[in-house]
């Protein structure tokens, strides 16, 4: 996990190399005799026989297609099993990389000299090239071609951006080191963006001028397996990952110690890259095609907060390996006041309408036939919440979804409408800022009318779901469980007596999430995942229960008990939903099942507070 | 462009042009909200700000649009230009790339822009006289060859801020004398010499 001296002295670099594994933690492979058993006789699933309301969990029906939680494996869940790494043809091996003929030579030593200092590169550094060129394409519906400004740009732009440090700020840190400095070798995880030439685009620590060196390194290993007509996916080096992503002229490396698998800091390159093409769009590339050693970083200038506030996302926002968005919990009316004006001005000619607080949803309404796809929204989410910009007054902004298309702009009208709460407005038309604020005008006032502002503070404040309000008996589900913001859960009920600390039967905390709508709900952290450290360490776990029960090669998987020293995880997945739920390390199986089962029934019970509902197409 | 509509109210689209951290966010914020901050963070596209100015002949009601100085809009620029009755150009007067750069705009504005367009050329930062690179000369000779305004400003010490804004909004009801008929006495402040040429018409 995170402990400090994973690190070590160790240059971030392998000073031995393995041949690697598609999936590296074998460990995670949970039990095939989980799998195997699909059906259990319903006996076993200790005595809450769910009420025939329409979305209640009805084990018959569920058992052939989508299996039910296993009550009856014996398996503590941590087995561990060991298997031989699949060698997909994709995969790099050491004996290739040594055994090459090629200009550079590798000397293993083992020291912890890193390959850097083995490696003899020539690394050109041309002057500082004229003008990028770059023009970013316009909106999809505007056929015009842009009119770039060639002749501006003849000198440095110097990064005028010093974020000066409070609690979590946003910004690059460390902008003093580079791979020589002791610091910089023993960060935990490390993210490059570099150009095929190996030119710095932009790394995570240090400044990415100084580590010009490192970056033709990393280039020169990609462009190695490359040039054998293969791809390097990852190296293990020891606790090391290095991750490998390849999107034309553009490399990301993620070079970890963290554990989390390869399909996790894969799916982070992603949304890295990702987030640049919000920025720059994809036409960016043609910049390499005219000239291969363009230097990319003055046109990322000003953009470190938001690559660095995405990058800590990908250690707490569990919407960045879900790949669903999560919406602040309202009663039903008032989303639907919300939802009612969103889609006014978007019959009007908007393409999008969000209204936001935070990262969570409000409403969001598309034009006909357009959906938004939830990693442009956690993307676009980020960049509005760590641009300090977009909260000094209203803003007009060219944006690109890149699921949405990666090769041309949009344009955001971006305005706050108070502290938290934020409204995006998207469009394809350029002279449209005019019409964008009257449409916020009209929304505002309608917002403000119908009290669903300050809904959404009283909303705040009172915070989510909490596994204490847990209903304890499922019978009396329906109208007698409670909803969001009511009285806790009728006291003296037998689970409550064999809870510990935490919800009912050890329920610690859970995620479910709706397939269907895309959506996720997450319930808040409380007593006894209080600290930042063990937050961190059950959203890492849960990342893994992710990757592991959505593999490709041993999976999909339908359900998962793991219990190990932290905590007992359960993950269940069927057709309509995904539910991940974190329990005591010493709750009991057959209780934590029955405790899922009551989850996912309360869920479905608020689904109108805690979802966005029907409103408009986002399934993909 | 600028509007004329009755009594004299003058809408005007201001645009400031200007390499990135130059400070035409905090001029902006200096003039509208008299705030200013010593971290300001760099704008994303373009801030959209109003504010209105009360001159003797004219009431001026600005749409100021603050655009970010960032390479990556430079090809985007046209769009909040276009249209503008008003273009402030600012370079920072410790750096000299920085006016090589507002020389850029002003010929782009001469090449693209209307002719009747306001253009002012601003040295800002001028509180940071120690660290000048940019003689306050050269900056008022190459304005005077290419006809523009030139101030130089403090957003931090306010100092030429207003003075800026005041003088675009008399130059603009300068350009734009009332189109309303007949002779408007309240209008009439004299011992101005734009205001009774507004009259005399």
């Amino acid at each position: 996990m995170d402990s400090a001296d994973d690190a070590g002295p160790n240059s971030v670099f392998p000073s031995s190399v393995q041949p690697d594994q598609q999936n590296p933690s074998v460990s995670e492979r949970i039990d095939d005799r989980l799998k195997r058993v699909s059906l259990v006789d319903t006996d076993a699933l200790p005595g809450d026989a769910p009420p025939p309301a329409p979305h209640a969990i009805d084990v018959d029906s569920h058992a052939g297609v989508n299996g039910v939680l296993d009550a009856r494996s014996g398996s503590e869940g941590n087995d561990k099993r060991e298997e031989d790494g699949g060698e997909a043809p994709g995969d790099v091996l050491l004996p290739q990389l040594v055994g090459a003929e090629h200009a550079f030579e590798v000397t293993r030593s083992s020291s912890d000299a890193g390959l850097r200092d083995n490696f003899e590169i020539e690394v050109e550094e041309p002057s500082s090239p004229s003008s990028s060129g770059y023009a970013g394409e316009r909106g999809s519906s505007n056929a015009t071609t842009s009119t770039g400004i060639e002749e501006v740009g003849e000198d440095e732009i110097v990064e005028a951006d010093a974020a000066d440090s409070s609690v979590w700020t946003p910004g690059k840190r460390h902008v003093d080191e580079d791979d020589g400095s002791i610091s910089w070798r023993k960060r935990k995880k490390h993210f490059f963006v570099l150009s095929h030439s190996g030119k710095p685009i932009y790394s995570r620590y240090g400044d990415e001028h100084r580590l010009a060196g490192f970056s033709a390194t990393l280039q020169a290993i990609i462009s190695f397996v490359q040039n054998g007509g293969d791809r390097v996916n990852f190296v293990r080096a020891g606790n090391h990952q290095v991750v490998f992503l390849v999107k034309g002229p553009i490399y990301l490396v993620c070079i970890s110690c963290t554990e989390e698998p390869y399909e996790a800091l894969k799916g982070q390159l992603e949304l890295l890259y990702g987030q640049m093409l919000l920025i720059l769009t994809r036409s960016v590339n043609r910049c390499f095609e005219r000239n291969p050693k363009f230097d990319m970083t003055p046109l990322l200038g000003g953009t470190d907060a938001v690559f660095s506030s995405l990058i800590h996302s990908f250690s707490w926002n569990p919407a960045t390996f879900l790949h669903a968005y999560t919406c602040l919990p309202l009663a039903y009316p008032t989303r639907q006041a919300a939802g009612a004006i969103l889609q006014d001005v978007a019959d009007s000619g908007v393409l999008f309408a969000i209204l936001m607080c935070r990262h969570k949803v409000i409403s969001l309404v598309g034009a006909q036939k357009s959906s938004l796809h939830p990693d442009d929204m956690l993307l676009l989410a980020n960049f509005v919440l760590s641009s300090e910009s977009f909260r000094t007054s209203e803003s007009f902004s060219p944006i690109c979804l890149p699921r949405y298309n990666p090769m041309a702009f949009l344009y955001a009208y971006v305005h706050y409408l108070d502290v938290d709460t934020y409204l995006v407005l998207l469009t394809t038309s350029s002279d449209s800022f005019y019409h964008l604020k009257d449409c916020r005008i009209r929304i505002e006032t309608v917002l403000l009318k119908s009290n669903v502002l300050s809904e959404v503070q009283k909303s705040v404040l009172d915070g989510g779901l909490h596994v204490d309000d847990l209903p304890v008996d499922s019978s009396t589900s329906g109208s007698l469980s409670p909803h969001l913001g009511q009285d806790r859960s009728i006291p003296g009920s037998p689970d409550r007596s064999l809870s510990g600390i935490g919800g009912p039967g050890g329920l610690w905390h859970f995620i479910y999430r709706s397939i269907y709508l895309d959506q996720y709900v997450s319930s808040d952290f409380s007593s006894p995942i209080n600290s930042p450290k063990q937050q961190k360490r059950l959203y890492r776990a849960y990342q893994k229960l992710y990757a592991s029960m959505h593999s490709r090669e041993t999976g999909p998987y339908k359900t998962q008990f793991r219990r190990d020293e932290n905590s007992v995880l359960l993950c269940w997945i069927t057709q309509d939903f995904e539910l991940y739920a974190a329990f005591d390390p010493l709750a009991d199986k057959a209780l934590a099942i029955k405790i899922c089962n009551r989850v996912c029934q309360w869920v479905r019970d608020i689904e109108n507070e805690i979802f966005l509902l029907g409103a408009s197409p986002f399934s993909w | 462009m600028a509007r004329t509509g009755t009594n004299n109210n003058i809408q005007a689209k201001l645009v400031l042009l200007g390499d990135m951290g130059t400070g035409k966010t905090s001029i902006v914020l200096r003039f509208v909200k008299g705030q200013f901050f010593n971290y300001q963070e760099s704008t994303i596209g373009a801030a959209f700000f109003s504010q209105v100015i009360s001159l003797n002949e004219a009431t001026v009601k600005f749409d100021i649009w603050d655009t970010a100085g960032q390479e990556r809009y430079h090809s985007l620029a046209p769009m909040y230009y276009r249209g503008a009755a008003a273009a402030i150009v600012a370079y920072d007067i410790t750096s000299m790339d920085s006016f090589g750069r507002a020389k850029k705009w002003v010929q782009e504005l001469q090449r693209q822009g209307n002719p009747n367009l306001v253009m002012v050329l601003v040295g800002n930062k001028a509180d940071l006289e120690a660290k000048r690179k940019v003689d306050t000369k050269e900056g008022e000779s190459y304005a005077q060859e290419n006809g523009l305004y030139f101030l130089e400003t403090s957003a931090k010490t306010a100092q030429n801020v207003n003075e800026l804004f005041y003088e675009i909004a008399k130059r603009l009801a300068g350009a734009c004398p009332s189109q309303t008929a007949g002779i408007k006495l309240q209008n009439g402040s004299l011992g101005r010499g734009r205001s009774v040429f507004c009259c005399s018409v």
